[in-house]
């Protein structure tokens, strides 16, 4: 690509990376495996994020990431993990009742969570 | 539409719908006698999405759902209030827009859609600019006081849309690069996408519900 895409690409870079066409161009071939590679990145930790958010929107009912799954599988529910971690943070009361649904859907589930005790930190400490 | 923090889920939508209020042009028309009217199918292919088997594999509906790349949704942390407790008068919205979402599965991807706004999602084929598309893989609905989850469809649900128009996503440079082997290949791709905008959603008023008590 011919030296104005480069630098147009090369916009924000750090140093001599942004005006020296030697330096940027490869620095805008390195950003742009970086991408590449991300792409594919992007989507794993997206859902890695999604099933944090769950987990934690579970964990305030008493039931965990694991168990929640299983009794929406067993329930044939096929929300996924993007959908359910929005539910959880925007509809409270939607993603209850999918907390009951699953939490009826596996009984006997020993493993209560509790949910996570705050303890008020005194600011100087 | 932000004025109850329940059906908030604007604020994370926002890179993907902007605000769409267009505050006279859109009533729900609720009628679900859509789907069966032949004056809509003007022309030969019915632009409706229910006779599925006649697609290609872009819209089959399948039954896996796929975690694809979501655009990047802000974190808007929402204390879970008891619903009673936004008492703010709604900024007066000329026509009432119902206050329901649903969750839709186009395309093996889902999306959390509302009344009015539009979505961007994979290009439908066989849809043309205002074609009214009837979606049937409604996974959940809800209003203010209730949900309905289905098991895996709400029975009966149908969300009506309308094909906006047919374009492109942004461009996208894939590069790719072997150090010391002389291998660099550098590609433009623009995936093609289609916007919809959602009128309405009907026909889950007798699945059963979780009802709040409030």
């Amino acid at each position: 690509m011919n030296k104005a895409k480069v630098f147009k690409l090369a916009k924000g870079f750090r140093g001599r990376a942004k005006n020296c066409i030697r330096i940027a161009r490869e620095r805008v071939e390195k950003a742009l495996q970086y991408s590449y590679r991300d792409r594919r990145n992007k989507k794993r930790d997206m859902r890695s994020l999604w099933i944090q958010r769950i987990n934690a929107g579970t964990r305030i009912h008493s039931v965990n990431y694991g168990n929640f799954m299983h009794g929406l599988m067993k329930e044939n529910i096929q929300l996924n993990r993007k959908v359910l971690s929005e539910i959880s943070m925007h509809e409270p009361h939607s993603f209850k009742a999918l907390v009951d649904i699953s939490r009826n859907a596996f009984p006997g589930n020993k493993n209560v969570v509790h949910a996570p005790r705050k303890v008020a930190m005194p600011l100087s400490v | 539409m932000a004025s109850s923090s329940t059906l908030s889920l604007c604020s994370s939508l926002a890179s993907r719908c902007r605000l769409s209020h267009n505050p006279k042009a859109h009533h729900p028309h609720l009628s679900p006698s859509i789907s069966f009217s032949p004056s809509k199918a003007s022309v030969a292919p019915l632009p409706s999405l229910k006779l599925a088997p006649s697609k290609p594999s872009s819209c089959s509906f399948t039954a896996k759902s796929s975690e694809s790349d979501a655009p990047v949704i802000e974190f808007a942390p929402e204390p879970a209030e008891p619903e009673p407790a936004p008492e703010v008068p709604s900024p007066s919205d000329a026509p009432k827009r119902e206050e329901v979402f649903a969750v839709v599965m186009i395309g093996s991807r889902q999306y959390i859609v509302f009344p009015g706004r539009y979505i961007y999602t994979q290009r439908l084929k066989g849809a043309n600019a205002n074609d009214k598309i009837i979606l049937n893989k409604v996974l959940l609905v809800g209003t203010k006081t209730s949900t309905y989850i289905g098991k895996p469809v709400v029975p009966n649900a149908a969300v009506h849309a309308v094909v906006e128009e047919q374009g492109l996503d942004p461009k996208v440079i894939v590069f790719k690069y072997k150090k010391k082997k002389k291998y660099r290949r550098n590609i433009g791709h623009r995936q093609p996408n289609t916007r919809i905008r959602i009128m309405g959603i009907t026909g889950y008023q007798d699945s059963p519900a979780v009802t709040l008590d409030s």
